[in-house]
């Protein structure tokens, strides 16, 4: 088990070694760069050329790639994450402000989606081919085809309209304010945690399907056990396996990937940040949020093959 | 029960004779049918993108200053937009948008993965290890995000945003197909075509990809939904397809959003298409899923 767990960690390198190429050639092939976003940007085409290129020595853009790629990675290996090419401010700072709201977005969209997808998944799987399994899967399909960003104007919309209230658009920490915080991100966490509910019912409910044709469940409806022990003991236990993978492999990218979501409920978190970061062309710190959000991934990926080991004896690693 | 082989059976059987085209979809309709819902809205879907020129009240892209955020009503049945341009009509060519980068990007992910997925197990190995650890790789960014890092490269507009959203979808795609390739690369038709002496793109593109076609098309099918949506969202954005063409995600943008509260209809129909679209796709494509194959059930 321990070599099994070095050696998983090993084969992690490359592929963040990977990760770390391909964004950074994908960001030197992107046309622009952080210095001509900022001067065209402002409509001043009659920048000289040669404070462009003082500005581009200053934040070493004139380097060969291959050293301020080595640059890089050498500050990375110290931890030191640079700064940001756009506003100077050294990187950490600049996800830690926004790292908080994504978590936490993550974690309450997950919980909400996990709270849901069992029981819908579970009560799906023993009413196969009834009306009760069709609603569930129309309820979970629709989850999975209503864009979020929509359902959040929706949302927003609805609660204009019926109570005459909108969510504040401030953000304001959980710890500062707790109701207020719950308020404001209740909201999209819905409207997200609602597909990846119906990402995970869909997820439960073939599992289970699977499970309850297993000879063991026969077993122990043939020695005469309660229907609710047989789920929740025999056929439960060994279904849920594959649906906290899919709900913890999501929770990754929800850390980085709420993209349109924070867009509709004007939040400021890392998906935010990475769309400003990439039409700033801001080198720096769009590769520190890639590496974050892969790493995020890469470790729950990680963590998930571990726990299975543990949690499922039928599963041996060499 | 779910995986009982008679659906395969029924499905291969609806090509009898006696049954004819009616009795095949009678059938369809009566054993699966959220499949045949699904496939209902897919052909409405797809008759609204053929005959929009005809369909459409107005010229999607014609302006009316004298009709802003007009109400839906009997003039313009779902309202007008902040350009006075009628939102039914925009609608029913966004379908054509719709279908373009769905199909585009689902064709595109699925040939491009397939050959990946196909070569990966055939050539086994070094080869396979390589591409793997490649793939992995791509299987660390949030999709959207790898979408959204292709269009800043290539730009906005229809084609870019079906290669970006192909982008993404060929490492899912290559690592299905390669799974279901593993087993047929062991078949001894692959070794008798070998021993034929085929070249290698022979045997992978006459003997080995026949076989996957299930999983090639359960992949495909998938995706299609999930470009729409994709699409919707890149645009929804503003870096997929560009103004004044009409295109769903596009609609929801800007305006829809700042006038939501006084002009609801711009916001709430293109939603409702994108999110009925996507509904039919992925019906339509659970139920292909369960008839072609029980075994992948689970993915």
């Amino acid at each position: 088990m321990a070599f099994y767990i070095f050696k998983r960690l090993l084969a992690v390198i490359p592929t963040m070694l990977g990760v770390a190429v391909l964004i950074f050639l994908l960001l030197r092939v992107v046309p622009g760069d952080v210095v001509e976003a900022r001067y065209l940007g402002q409509g001043s085409q009659f920048q000289s050329q040669e404070l462009m290129d003082i500005e581009r020595k200053k934040l070493g853009l004139d380097k060969p790639l291959w050293n301020q790629f080595t640059s890089w990675m050498a500050g990375l290996a110290r931890l030191d994450f640079g700064l940001s090419m756009w506003t100077g401010s050294p990187i950490t700072e600049e996800i830690k402000l926004r790292f908080a709201l994504s978590l936490q977005l993550a974690i309450m969209a997950s919980t909400i989606a996990t709270l849901l997808a069992i029981p819908l998944g579970i009560l799906a799987a023993v009413k196969q081919d009834t009306w009760v399994d069709y609603a569930v899967r129309v309820f979970s399909i629709s989850g999975l085809a209503m864009p979020s960003f929509w359902l959040g104007i929706l949302l927003i919309l609805g609660m204009l309209i019926i109570f005459k209230w909108m969510p504040p658009m401030v953000f304001t920490p959980l710890w500062v304010n707790p109701w207020e915080n719950l308020a404001q991100l209740i909201w999209p966490a819905l409207a997200v945690g609602y597909r990846y509910c119906a990402v995970g019912t869909r997820m439960m409910r073939s599992t289970m399907l699977e499970v309850l044709r297993e000879d063991y469940i026969r077993t122990a409806r043939a020695k005469g056990l309660w229907q609710k022990l047989i789920l929740t003991r025999h056929a439960l236990k060994n279904a849920i396996l594959p649906v906290l993978t899919v709900i913890s492999l999501e929770f990754a990218f929800l850390l980085g990937g709420l993209v349109v979501t924070e867009q509709v409920f004007n939040l400021n978190g890392l998906g935010m940040l990475f769309v400003e970061a990439i039409s700033h062309r801001d080198y720096t710190l769009t590769q520190a949020l890639v590496l974050l959000v892969a790493t995020a991934f890469l470790i729950v990926n990680f963590v998930v093959d571990i726990a299975y080991a543990w949690l499922d004896p039928r599963i041996h690693y060499r | 029960m779910a995986a009982n082989p008679q659906t395969v059976v029924d499905l291969v059987s609806t090509a009898a004779p006696r049954s004819g085209w009616l009795g095949a979809i009678l059938r369809f309709v009566r054993q699966r049918p959220l499949g045949a819902i699904g496939a209902a809205i897919i052909v409405l879907m797809v008759a609204m993108a053929a005959t929009a020129d005809f369909l459409a009240p107005f010229d999607p892209l014609a302006t009316d200053y004298g009709a802003m955020l007009a109400a839906p009503g009997a003039h313009h049945w779902l309202g007008t937009d902040a350009f006075g341009r009628d939102v039914m009509s925009r609608m029913i060519y966004g379908s054509r948008t719709a279908l373009m980068v769905g199909l585009g990007a689902s064709f595109l992910g699925a040939v491009f993965g397939s050959l990946i997925g196909l070569g990966s197990a055939y050539f086994g190995g070094r080869v396979d290890l390589v591409v793997q650890r490649v793939m992995d790789v791509f299987f660390a960014f949030p999709v959207i995000i790898l979408a959204l890092a292709v269009v800043s490269i290539l730009g906005t507009g229809v084609g870019n945003v079906i290669l970006a959203i192909a982008t993404p979808m060929v490492p899912r795609c290559a690592r299905v197909v390669r799974a279901s390739a593993l087993s047929v690369r062991e078949m001894p038709y692959v070794d008798a075509a070998r021993a034929s002496g085929f070249g290698h793109p022979r045997i992978i593109l006459r003997h080995m990809l026949p076989n996957v076609t299930a999983p090639i098309l359960i992949m495909a099918t998938a995706f299609l939904g999930e470009a729409i949506l994709l699409e919707a969202s890149l645009s929804f954005l503003g870096l997929g397809v560009n103004e004044p063409t009409a295109a769903w995600g596009l609609m929801l943008r800007g305006a829809a959003v700042e006038f939501a509260e006084t002009a609801p209809w711009m916001a709430f129909f293109p939603g409702l298409a994108i999110s009925l679209a996507v509904f039919g796709f992925n019906l339509f494509g659970d139920s292909l899923r369960d008839a072609l194959d029980p075994r992948l059930r689970t993915q």
